[in-house]
């Protein structure tokens, strides 16, 4: 209490110092007054008197130290002092203090935005949700089939019988045709229980949200929530909105209310505008019996962990509650068993990929940051050494090493609080640049991320180590000194330290490893777009149909892709036309289907896969495959004959030994086909793969209800037919929007979006980190130079040439150099080893790459060697 | 010689308190005198030592003090014992009396008494 008192006295006193300082002054002279006078009344002399008062008194400066002592915060005041210095030495250094600011800002920029994306992940799974890493997800999974959602019903189940997560909610992600007839625009909702919005605990930004009553019966509560940036889109914010009718899958839906801003569901990145009672699926997806089936699993669940209850407990729980399903069910839940998972574990979803990118890309950026801090430690260093008979002259007039060691940490961590203060304005920068993202597949994504306290907090942590880390060296060398020795002597005399050597190297290391990194990654990014996809993207329109909201049968699928097809054919700039249920070279890939195929037999167990995509007649025209045998498939009206399905050149090699494939029987689970035709082998997941075996099925055979219609213009100029494609498919079905439309180059460009991102991040970095490092080489040498004037001078003076002199330089420093050089090599080719396990080790790259760094570090010796050789001897001579 | 000042800083207070319980408000000036004046030299030389503890006093709330008019008609500080200083006064001779009780007796142990 009583000290507590006593510092927030002389925090109050830290404040009032100077009128403190005033009082403490006016006592002093009262106090001598009064016994100079007492003295005069002993009978000295005026003078006399007062000399005697003071002597009395005592030292008044001690005092006034120990009173100052006694009253303020003496460690803030020489902080304070200390900042101050260090502000006044930064200001004399404008140039290296800006290098240094800069170069950390970049390193602590890069390092915050990555982890300002790892926090979303991790702890922001759900934007606008307070308390968002408190909620799991509830996932039922089977053996054979993996994650495959949860049914309703299971739902209801499962909602009462985990006690451990506290209100569990139910969503589906469903696209809808919004709109009046001939105007529909396809956006992502989600089908939702009841609980939803309370569950998640959010507010309305305008109306209500779904009550849990209008999520119980099937098909009465016609009600809609919209997105906030829908709502400012669509309806320009107006308070109106909510009361007005949105006509969805061609039913009238009432907008009760507007979600908070920034919310965008509960699947992130997907970012969804509309949220629908889950019980109107009935009515909106043309009848679906997904409310009744169990076999019907398009649900996720997420619940909150109850306070107190651990993941364990809900996990305890969930099996045994599936485990109860699965013996009540065993038609539908045979096999199941459910796991509680965090978000970032999502198994349908980008966030594992992207945790593990993020979290390789954030340790590549550390080693970065690391070498920046070399850099500045060796920058640091050089300018310390100058310093050193300043140094010298404090330790001498009664500094202690402690103060000393904080005068340099002052420094350095004013410069370092610089940079992250910099560097978390880049962050900020950085993370708004990054949330324009663009739809990756037909899926709207946003990336919610921002520079919030955590990531502010991490960036001056960051900046805080990074001042620690170059600090060390500096303070440790510095106050080491011997004060009479650094006086004695001058400057002249370098001590040579290995330290900046090493830390040379170490910089140079590093930057060898990212820069064989980042070209690794840029050639085999570049190579992937240079390799024949062995189709032909050029002048081919995609674009997508979803008639799965009508719940059609196969019939009318058939007729309407049929119907669909000769309109666009009609077209007098199309010169072919196809539909298929898969794009190659998409994001998630093209499914492999199990099969037999007559006349293979297979020894080991299990099933054989190919890659598979159901197409129609004229497909292999539009994608420009060669059919290599036989013939395209029959018309899509044509009902005689049998089912039929084509095969490619890698399958005939590698199930049918290269015999002759037409004829044959293909069976699938569930029907038999005839091979009718062998086509060339192209490109399916990836350009540039391995060549896969694939079949293509008949959609005449194999119906679906969604689309990608392929067009081939006879101008090349495919963009333009994207508004007569939409025109007939109006004709055909006004409900219906087509979406996703793009040409196959810009399919091909983005689904290569996520490739790019590594590659371009290294490509920005290499150059960068071989600018820090040549910055790094140039401020060694040149200082070290600097300080041998007298020995350059000497040499010269004795008659070296400075071509000597420079190559002596030169060599000296590289040496450390080539050091560091050959241990970065080493660990960038064992990298390479671990991480592309396939192929040959790219010789151009391990050996171009080393080439430039040591050139350009010899480029970064040889101009401060050259300015040495150049001084005139006598100068030099008389340098100090 | 840390010791030594910290001793003497301990024992200066309680003859602040002391002194201000006695003679009531009194200025610095005053307070030095008064010491002097009982504890012979111990203050002889280094009157300024006493503003440090008179600080720290009030800031423990000790003591407070306020401007006043001194004896030749000039503005003084006086300083005045609080309530809380009385206490502080009251517990800290009770303690010194029981030091000073059981170094007494130390002193006057005789061997024959510790065996």
């Amino acid at each position: 209490m009583k000290s507590l008192k006593r510092f927030l006295s002389r925090v109050s006193h830290f404040v009032t110092r100077r009128r403190d300082d005033e009082r403490l002054k006016e006592e002093i002279e009262q106090h001598i007054a009064l016994q100079t006078a007492e003295n005069l009344r002993g009978g000295l002399s005026p003078v006399e008197a007062r000399r005697q008062a003071m002597l009395k008194f005592g030292g008044v400066e001690a005092m006034k130290q120990d009173y100052r002592a006694e009253r303020g915060l003496l460690f803030i005041e020489n902080l304070l002092g200390d900042l101050r210095n260090a502000g006044r030495t930064i200001s004399r250094m404008p140039g290296l203090a800006a290098v240094i600011i800069v170069s950390l800002a970049i390193g602590i920029g890069v390092n915050t935005t990555i982890f300002s994306w790892i926090q979303m992940i991790l702890f922001q799974p759900l934007p606008a949700v307070t308390g968002a890493s408190n909620f799991l997800l509830v996932e039922p999974r089977s053996d054979t089939a993996g994650y495959p959602g949860a049914s309703w019903l299971e739902y209801r189940d499962l909602q009462t019988h985990v006690p451990a997560l506290r209100d569990i909610v139910a969503s589906q992600m469903v696209p809808f045709n919004v709109g009046q007839p001939g105007q529909t625009e396809r956006t992502h909702g989600q089908l939702v229980s009841g609980n939803f919005f309370s569950a998640l605990g959010l507010k309305p930004a305008i109306g209500r949200f779904i009550r849990p009553e209008e999520a119980e019966r099937s098909g009465t509560e016609p009600v809609i929530v919209i997105s906030y940036d829908y709502w400012q889109t669509r309806f320009r914010g107006a308070p109106e909105a909510v009361g007005q009718k949105l006509r969805v899958n061609d039913r009238d839906l009432i907008v009760v209310g507007v979600a908070p801003k920034d919310f965008q569901g509960t699947m992130l990145p997907l970012k969804f505008e509309l949220w629908v009672p889950a019980t109107m699926t009935p009515a909106l997806l043309g009848g679906t019996r997904d409310l009744e089936d169990r076999t019907s699993r398009g649900f996720s669940l997420i619940g909150m962990l109850r306070p107190g209850a651990s993941r364990q407990e809900a996990q305890a729980e969930c099996s045994t509650a599936m485990a109860r399903l699965a013996r009540d069910y065993p038609d539908a839940s045979a096999g199941f068993g459910g796991e509680i998972l965090a978000f970032w574990e999502a198994p349908r979803g980008p966030q594992r990929l992207l945790i593990s990118g993020l979290a390789i890309l954030q340790g590549v950026m550390l080693l970065l940051l690391l070498a920046v801090c070399g850099n500045t430690a060796n920058l640091m260093l050089a300018r310390g050494s100058t310093r050193q008979r300043e140094m010298a002259v404090r330790v001498a007039l009664g500094a202690g090493r402690w103060r000393i060691v904080s005068l340099v940490l002052s420094e350095n961590m004013l410069l370092a609080l610089l940079g992250a203060g910099l560097g978390a304005a880049f962050a900020v920068w950085g993370t708004t640049a990054l949330r324009i993202a663009p739809m990756i597949g037909a899926f709207p994504i946003l990336f919610p991320t921002k520079v919030d306290q955590f990531t502010l907090a991490f960036a001056i942590v960051l900046g805080a180590a990074c001042g620690l880390i170059f600090s060390a060296a500096p303070a440790v060398h510095l106050a080491r000194l011997d004060p009479q020795d650094r006086l004695r002597s001058s400057s002249n005399t370098p001590p040579r330290s290995r330290a900046r050597k090493v830390l040379m190297g170490v910089e140079v290391g590093l930057a060898m490893v990212v820069l064989i990194a980042a070209a690794l990654f840029l050639q085999s990014f570049r190579s992937a777009r240079q390799t024949d996809p062995r189709f032909r993207p050029e002048g081919v329109l995609l674009a997508a149909y979803d008639l799965s909201g009508r719940n059609p049968d196969d019939a009318s699928e058939r007729e309407f892709a049929a119907r669909l097809l000769e309109r666009l054919r009609s077209l007098p700039d199309v010169e072919a036309a196809a539909i298929a249920t898969n794009v190659p070279v998409d994001l998630h890939g093209i499914p492999r289907r199990p099969f037999t195929v007559e006349g293979r037999v297979r020894t080991e167990p299990g099933q054989d896969r190919a890659i598979s995509n159901t197409v129609t007649p004229g497909y292999f025209k539009v994608m420009a495959i060669p059919l290599l045998e036989g013939n395209d498939f029959a018309d899509m009206r044509d009902k005689a004959a049998p089912a039929q399905a084509i095969v490619n050149e890698e399958f005939v090699r590698r199930y049918l030994n290269g015999a002759d494939a037409i004829g044959r029987r293909l069976q699938t689970r569930t029907q038999t086909f005839a091979i009718i035709g062998v086509a060339r082998n192209s490109a399916y997941d990836a350009l540039g793969e391995p060549p896969q075996p694939a079949v293509y099925f008949s959609y005449r055979d194999r119906p679906a209800d969604q689309g990608e219609i392929h067009l081939r213009t006879r101008s090349g100029n495919e963009t333009a037919l994207t508004s007569e494609a939409r025109t007939v498919l109006r004709d055909v079905d006004p409900m219906l929007p087509l979406y996703d439309v793009r040409t196959f180059s810009q399919h091909i460009e983005r689904n290569l979006y996520l490739r790019r991102i590594p590659a371009r991040m290294f490509a920005v970095l290499g150059p960068l980190l071989l600018g820090l490092a040549a910055i790094g080489i140039y401020a060694v040498v040149s200082y070290a130079v600097a300080r041998r004037t007298r020995e350059i001078g000497v040499r010269l003076a004795f008659g070296a040439t400075s071509g000597r002199v420079v190559l002596q330089i030169i060599r000296e420093n590289l040496a450390a150099i080539a050091w560091g050089t050959a241990i970065g090599w080493v660990l960038a080719l064992a990298i390479s080893f671990h991480v592309m396990t396939k192929g040959p080790v790219n010789l151009p790259v391990f050996l171009g790459v080393p080439a430039i760094l040591l050139s350009v570090a010899t480029l970064a010796c040889w101009i401060p060697a050259r300015r040495a050789s150049r001084i005139d001897p006598v100068a030099a001579l008389r340098h100090e | 010689m840390k010791q030594k000042t910290d001793v003497l800083q301990g024992t200066l207070a309680l003859m602040v308190l002391k002194t201000l319980d006695v003679l009531g408000p009194l200025h610095g000036y005053g307070i030095a005198r008064r010491i002097e004046q009982i504890s012979g030299d111990l203050l002889a030389v280094n009157q300024g030592t006493l503003y440090p503890v008179l600080l720290k006093l009030e800031q423990e709330g000790a003591i407070e003090s306020e401007w006043g008019a001194s004896e030749n008609n000039r503005r003084a500080r006086f300083y005045r014992l609080t309530r809380e200083g009385r206490k502080q006064l009251q517990a800290e001779t009770k303690d010194w009396e029981q030091t000073a009780a059981i170094i007494r007796r130390f002193f006057d142990a005789k061997a024959e008494d510790l065996s």
